[in-house]
């Protein structure tokens, strides 16, 4: 586990539990018929689950070991690191900034595409996928010669340095964050609850805060945590631009306390598993998240 | 309680006319319906009185007030939507007061308008219900509640009852038009559903391709239509070629035999015209039948018995009269209907020979009524 990334696994577990999938899934279960589950499929799984828990095991094995017993000295040693403190804060930190900026930017563009300029959805749709196609390398040097110190616009060796690193988080989570409230804002009919409460007298913004925010929770709650997953676990922008964040401190420590840095990768990554099952919690509470449609339009 | 005008209202989405040169006063606690077939435009009309549609020109006046460029939520209408529209993160109580929170009542008020409305639709039993947890008649009630919870000056309902089942159809629209009395409020409703705008409406605005086709009282569009598309679409109706003998004098002529009758006054001397007459206007004849007093006769073979209930629907095919030059047979199908208990003694097959009642009927130009295809499509109501 010497890739310090996070974000993969948090990514896949939290789109598992978003809107859509989910109705699908209520979908398949409600129509399928009991099947005994053929011999292939259970080898699939066994092989499936060996190649995701293997390294998990080598992590736990090698950083909650001496060499030859069990123990957990490198995870209290790892814990106890001033590096660790300072590192995690600043993650945490801009990771929150990032999602507030998200779900602030991105639900209201959602709904606004969606009622007001359809037109513009395939346009806002590609924009938001471009960070599947740019790599984040090439975002860190666009951004190091954009406001690098000989730019005239010198962000980087300012007070607003931050500004660049959450700006360049926000650009990576748009994939997530679009689809995940776009996912729940489909799901519901945003043109007819909009004019429904136009109707009872209620401003666009009273509209959006106080039936359409809520309506779409669940995919706000998948939004929010795929966008504090990313930016939690991201690395090469912060390295690139000189932040020593978690995951640049977590390859550093690999460096020189390896046994020490493989317990806190695993500690990191059952954080992140606690905000998934956190978030599926939620989503099972969440009312009136159930569709609600009335029949043919 | 308001009083709507529509002036001159027009409304086109690319090239596609919407809505025509639509006029109309709806006077305070009337209960307006637009019906007409799928595209009519009657949604769009009634999207353009709520403010969700402007329109190109004309204007919309509630009161003496020219509302036309007006947002939605500043206009006081209420509206009820197809697909009911309530807010699923809020109960039922929570939806009824949504408008009343936004006017910012004071709390006490709302508190007890919210209990009176869920009372007055029954809904108490299911107040802290989310809508999820409700049946699509309970929907559609809250949905009501809550529109009217506001006091609109007038109330719109678009399709209000097309989701719902049939029992919960025919419950719903008369508490509707009893609401609508109790409450005395002003009201569109929007339907493709002939009976429900028959049997609830002060008036009916019969649309065909975005223009007003005729308005009337329910009796009047049933009895009297004055349009072929009108006659056409609203219930059975029966169309029988006559010939035009003399227009003025109201003189047609079908297997030989002349009769006076009211003739539209577009037909010409010597033009074919249909004779509209309804299903439940034919009359069979028997041995013990009275003299035609002016009526002619058709003979039909039945074809197909249709049970309705009370009556029974005969399909006649007509059998031509021998030597008859005046006019051709009709070629689609006739319907007649019958008591159920007599209605064995025409089985298919048989032959039956029925009475039209010529002076109780209209002759008008020669089209199929509202262009359809050969009977029995315009049977089926």
């Amino acid at each position: 586990m010497n890739n310090p990334s996070i974000t993969g696994e948090a990514t896949e577990a939290a789109i598992a539990i978003l809107p859509g999938v989910h109705a699908r899934d209520r979908a398949a279960r409600g129509t399928g018929r009991t099947r005994r589950t053929p011999v292939w499929a259970t080898v699939v799984l066994v092989v499936a689950a060996v190649y995701f828990l293997l390294p998990l095991y080598a992590t736990a094995a090698f950083g909650f070991s001496t060499g030859k017993h069990f123990t957990l000295q490198p995870l209290f040693d790892g814990l106890a690191d001033e590096g660790f403190h300072s590192s995690l804060y600043l993650s945490v930190l801009y990771s929150v900034v990032t999602t507030i900026l998200a779900l602030a930017v991105v639900a209201p563009t959602a709904y606004l595409v969606e009622l007001r300029f359809p037109r513009l959805r395939a346009t806002v749709e590609f924009l938001t996928i471009l960070p599947f196609v740019i790599p984040p390398i090439i975002m860190a040097v666009g951004l190091s010669v954009v406001y690098g110190i000989n730019s005239p616009v010198n962000l980087i060796a300012s007070d607003w340095a931050p500004v660049l690193l959450i700006g360049g988080y926000f650009v990576l989570t748009l994939p997530f964050t679009f689809r995940a409230i776009d996912n729940a804002l489909r799901a519901v009919d945003v043109r007819m609850l909009s004019e429904a409460a136009a109707s009872l007298g209620a401003s666009p913004t009273r509209t959006f805060l106080r039936v359409i925010v809520p309506s779409i929770s669940l995919g706000l709650v998948s939004a929010a945590l795929l966008a504090f997953t990313t930016a939690m676990g991201e690395f090469t922008l912060a390295s690139l631009l000189g932040y020593a964040t978690f995951p640049v401190y977590l390859l550093n420590i690999n460096g020189y306390q390896p046994r020490e840095g493989e317990a806190l990768v695993l500690v990191s990554f059952f954080i992140t598993w606690a905000g998934v099952i956190a978030l599926a919690v939620i989503a099972r509470k969440t009312p009136g998240t159930q569709i609600v449609r009335g029949g043919p339009m | 309680m308001s009083r709507l005008e529509l002036e001159n209202v027009f409304k086109q989405f690319g090239d596609q006319v919407a809505v025509r040169d639509f006029s109309l006063s709806v006077e305070d606690g009337e209960l307006v319906s637009f019906l007409g077939p799928s595209g009519c435009g009657k949604t769009t009309t009634l999207r353009m009185t709520a403010g969700f549609e402007s329109p190109d020109s004309g204007s919309v006046v509630v009161d003496g007030f020219d509302v036309t460029d007006l947002p939605p939520n500043r206009r006081g209408m209420g509206m009820v939507f197809q697909g009911y529209a309530l807010f699923p993160n809020m109960t039922a109580a929570e939806n009824v007061d949504f408008g009343l929170a936004v006017r910012k009542r004071p709390a006490a008020e709302r508190r007890a308008r919210v209990a009176e409305l869920l009372e007055l639709f029954g809904l108490a039993h299911v107040a802290g219900s989310y809508p999820h947890q409700m049946s699509g008649g309970q929907q559609q009630r809250v949905a009501l509640a809550r529109a009217v919870a506001i006091q609109p000056g007038v109330l719109l309902l678009d399709e209000p009852l097309s989701a719902v089942d049939a029992k919960v159809r025919e419950e719903l629209r008369t508490e509707i038009r009893r609401m609508q009395v109790q409450l005395q409020i002003t009201t569109i409703l929007v339907t493709h559903d002939q009976s429900e705008a028959l049997s609830i409406s002060d008036r009916v605005v019969v649309m065909n391709h975005g223009a007003i086709e005729e308005v009337g009282t329910p009796t009047q569009i049933y009895a009297e239509p004055r349009s072929a598309f009108t006659a056409g679409f609203i219930g059975a109706m029966n169309e029988i070629p006559v010939r035009v003998i003399s227009t003025s004098g109201g003189v047609v002529e079908r297997g030989g035999k002349r009769v006076t009758a009211p003739v539209a006054a577009e037909l010409n001397d010597g033009e074919l015209g249909l004779l509209l007459v309804r299903p439940e206007s034919l009359e069979p004849l028997g041995p013990s039948s009275g003299s035609l007093n002016g009526d002619l006769t058709l003979t039909g073979r039945v074809e197909v018995q249709t049970f309705l209930g009370a009556t029974t629907r005969l399909l006649l095919r007509e059998v031509p009269a021998a030597g008859d030059r005046s006019a051709p047979p009709s070629t689609r199908l006739l319907a007649v209907d019958v008591p159920s208990a007599s209605a064995g003694r025409w089985p298919a097959g048989s032959q039956m020979e029925v009475r039209i009642p010529v002076k109780a009927s209209r002759v008008i130009a020669g089209q199929s009524a509202a262009g359809k295809p050969a009977a029995p499509a315009n049977l089926d109501a």
